[in-house]
């Protein structure tokens, strides 16, 4: 079976680049994989199957979902929330008719009237504070023959947005661990470390109150930020509102991958929080197990799929910050829960996470969305013809009975 | 309580599963259950075909017969574990081996097209959907249960079967290796005959019938074994048992067996087992010097521990009085108390 595959690949800055060059030779080991040129809009010829990564970021996947509507074919589903993407195929291209197409899909006249006030500018871009209540998922979910996603909670997503297809959940690949020291001059006792972008989304704000609240009674603790600062979010204004003095907070910005490893060796507790959530898995988080360190997580999507045993989770509310300030303290003051959870974290990168195991999983996957529509639709041939052979009529109980079998044993179904 | 054992049948064809399942119906209704015996016919072939009979399992309704409730399912072979019941057992005998460890070698079923590709992927998919609904799940043996969590990541209790009800006894020590299976590729006895090839006093006793029959009796022709090897075809029970008995030794090497019983009746009739390092089930009973010897898959080494054993009867009846230990202790009446606990 000859596979190809569209997606961003290193040197592209991108989560899904590096996912997918991590996966790629183990799915090469497996069956015939070729990577698409950036910005081909056909699979190669003599293809079997075509499979898209698609993200939310427009200037890395525009050029995927144009391939997509010229071949439809697997898609693996990164996020769920596309409207970053979609608002960037359309109105990044100065096709505001297509930003209001999509919302109408979505979201009936009144989307398309709030599409009409975003071209207007009357109110602020819906993909940067509604994203979740517009996820615009439409088109690419009418162009995939199946999906590969990797939580559960997209996967009941895609399921209430209409969407019949097979759906495989495949968990992200663990990354190795490579063989380096942790980062020196970065201390604390404990180290709470967070990674990623550092803006509202991250709940940072609230990270920062509870962590404030834990420093008064573990002076020796740190809080270590690691991350480019989002446009907009101004973080020495935060701790001056918070009336924070900044003790304990160490900065660091965007890391290269070889840094960003050191940083995480070297924090005790990984903090990985987020709302709203745009259906993604975390990469730092997938490397936070392979380290054998305790979570503390937003209760929100994927994260919420995490076992107790290896995460805290903190609900997304009122007293989300007193529930941050709570799980820190318990950390702090309970090596022994830390060593257990990050035990278990190891366990779990390597049980359910494992690069061979994902690998598995995606080609079974690509061969059952290769040749499984022929083959439902042999069995579905061969059940008919005998339902029909002994009076079962379309509609009735029987037929619904048969359906709901039928389904069962469906490749995809 | 009121029992269905269920399980697929090959019309015409009759094999371990069947002896073992018609037992088990037996001896549960020996313990005052009220048990009966359910299959429905099974082909594997085109492939599609084994994705419609397994909807036809799936679509069987055993929650109660005649007004009454059944109490338990007991499913043992692939699609009959895919039925649905409240209570299912699940005493794995195996798997549908052609879409797992079978598959890309001579005894594969499935080719490289997206089609036959998928109808694989699916029935491991099953697999996991019918496995998984278990309410307990044992394995005939560790080779089994291995192959089980390796492909679906459910973990299965080992519990081997009791052999077959044979009026099992030891005559002494005969001048014939015994081969007991069914007549088909993956049962190996072609190796039997090329070792009696390669050693030319080596008398066989080939019993059993199946698909493969023609070519080994050809075979034998082309190898010259006239009058050293014996084709008994399907033979009844009183003559197994005869044959057990005046043998000196059994050969049973298939390519990674399930379970196998034909290592216990050798046991139970105190006769060692040849088999192969990479016979799979049997390995777990049968080991080198202990109750049988275990060799290379290969005519010349097949023919020298069989003529070693015949030529040394101490060691032969040493060997099957261990093996009769291990057999003697698995009995129907452990294992039904398990199986319904």
């Amino acid at each position: 079976m000859k596979v190809a595959i569209f997606s961003p690949m290193p040197p592209e800055r991108s989560g899904i680049a590096d996912y997918a060059a991590l996966l790629l030779p183990a799915l090469q080991a497996r069956c015939q994989v070729v990577t698409v040129r950036r910005g081909r809009k056909t699979p190669p010829r003599g293809t079997d199957l075509s499979v898209y990564h698609i993200g939310n970021n427009p200037d890395a996947h525009g050029w995927i979902v144009e391939a997509l509507r010229r071949t439809p074919g697997l898609v693996v589903m990164h996020d769920f929330v596309l409207h970053h993407l979609v608002a960037g195929l359309t109105i990044g291209r100065r096709d505001g008719h297509g930003y209001l197409d999509a919302m109408e899909r979505e979201g009936g006249v009144v989307g398309r009237l709030l599409g009409h006030a975003v071209l207007d500018k009357r109110i602020p871009p819906l993909w940067e504070n509604r994203p979740e209540d517009f996820h615009l998922a439409g088109e690419v979910l009418g162009l995939a023959t199946g999906l590969i996603v990797h939580s559960h909670y997209v996967r009941a997503r895609a399921r209430a947005a209409g969407y019949e297809g097979p759906i495989w959940v495949v968990p992200h690949p663990a990354f190795p661990v490579p063989d380096l020291a942790p980062a020196t001059g970065v201390e604390g006792e404990p180290l709470f470390g967070s990674f990623g972008n550092v803006n509202a989304s991250k709940r940072i704000p609230q990270l920062l109150e509870a962590f404030a609240r834990v420093r008064q009674r573990h002076e020796a603790s740190a809080l270590l930020l690691v991350g480019a600062t989002s446009p907009g979010f101004d973080l020495d204004r935060r701790l001056q509102r918070l009336g924070l003095d900044g003790a304990g907070l160490v900065r660091e910005g965007y890391v290269d991958e070889r840094r960003l490893w050191e940083l995480m060796l070297a924090a005790d507790v990984h903090v990985n929080l987020r709302s709203p959530t745009m259906g993604e898995t975390s990469g730092t988080a997938i490397r936070a197990l392979s380290l054998g360190r305790p979570l503390i997580v937003s209760d929100v999507g994927w994260f919420s799929e995490l076992p107790d045993e290896v995460a805290l989770r903190i609900p997304v509310d009122g007293d989300e910050a007193a529930t941050i300030a709570a799980a820190l303290e318990l950390l702090a003051t309970r090596p022994d829960v830390r060593r257990a959870m990050g035990e278990a974290a190891r366990d779990l990168a390597r049980r359910d996470h494992d690069l061979d195991r994902v690998a598995d999983l995606y080609v079974s996957a690509f061969e059952l969305a290769s040749g499984g529509a022929a083959v439902g639709d042999a069995v579905l041939a061969a059940v008919s013809e005998a339902a029909a052979a002994v009076g079962i009529a379309p509609g009735s109980l029987e037929a619904n009975e048969l359906a709901a079998r039928l389904a069962e044993v469906e490749p995809g179904g | 309580m009121r029992i269905a054992v269920v399980r697929p049948q090959v019309p015409f064809a009759r094999g371990g599963v069947e002896i073992f399942t018609d037992a088990l119906v037996e001896e549960l209704r020996v313990r005052g259950h009220e048990a009966e015996s359910v299959t429905v016919p099974f082909k594997w072939y085109p492939g599609t075909r084994v994705l419609s009979q397994a909807f036809l399992w799936r679509l069987l309704d055993l929650t109660e017969a005649d007004g009454k409730r059944i109490d338990m399912v007991v499913a043992t072979k692939f699609p009959s574990y895919l039925v649905r019941h409240s209570e299912k057992r699940v005493w794995l005998v195996h798997q549908f081996r052609q879409a797992y460890e079978l598959d890309r070698t001579d005894l594969g079923q499935f080719g490289e097209s997206p089609g036959d590709r998928a109808i694989r992927r699916q029935i491991q998919g099953l697999d996991r959907v019918g496995l998984g609904e278990a309410t307990r799940l044992f394995a005939t043996s560790q080779n089994v249960a291995g192959r089980l969590e390796r492909s679906t990541g459910l973990a299965a209790e080992v519990m081997p079967h009791p052999a077959q009800q044979l009026a099992y006894r030891n005559d002494g020590h005969g001048d014939f290796v015994l081969s007991v299976n069914r007549l088909d590729r993956s049962k190996r006895v072609d190796l039997l005959l090329e070792a009696a090839a390669v050693e030319p006093t080596l008398k066989v006793v080939v019993a059993g019938d199946g698909p493969d029959r023609p070519r080994l009796v050809q075979l034998a022709s082309d190898r010259g074994l006239a009058g050293r090897v014996r084709f008994a075809g399907r033979v009844p029970a009183e003559e197994l048992a005869d044959l057990y008995a005046t043998c000196f030794a059994t050969f049973y090497a298939p390519v990674d067996e399930d379970f196998g019983m034909g290592p216990y009746e050798s046991f139970l009739s105190g006769k060692p087992v040849i088999t192969a390092t990479d016979a799979g089930g049997p390995l777990e009973v049968v080991r080198d010097g202990a109750t049988g010897r275990v060799v290379e898959p290969e005519a010349a080494a097949v023919g020298a521990a069989a003529v070693w054993l015949r030529d040394h009867p101490e060691e032969a009846g040493l060997y099957g009085s261990a093996g009769n230990a291990i057999a003697a202790g698995v009995t129907w009446d452990m294992a039904i108390a398990r199986l319904l606990s």
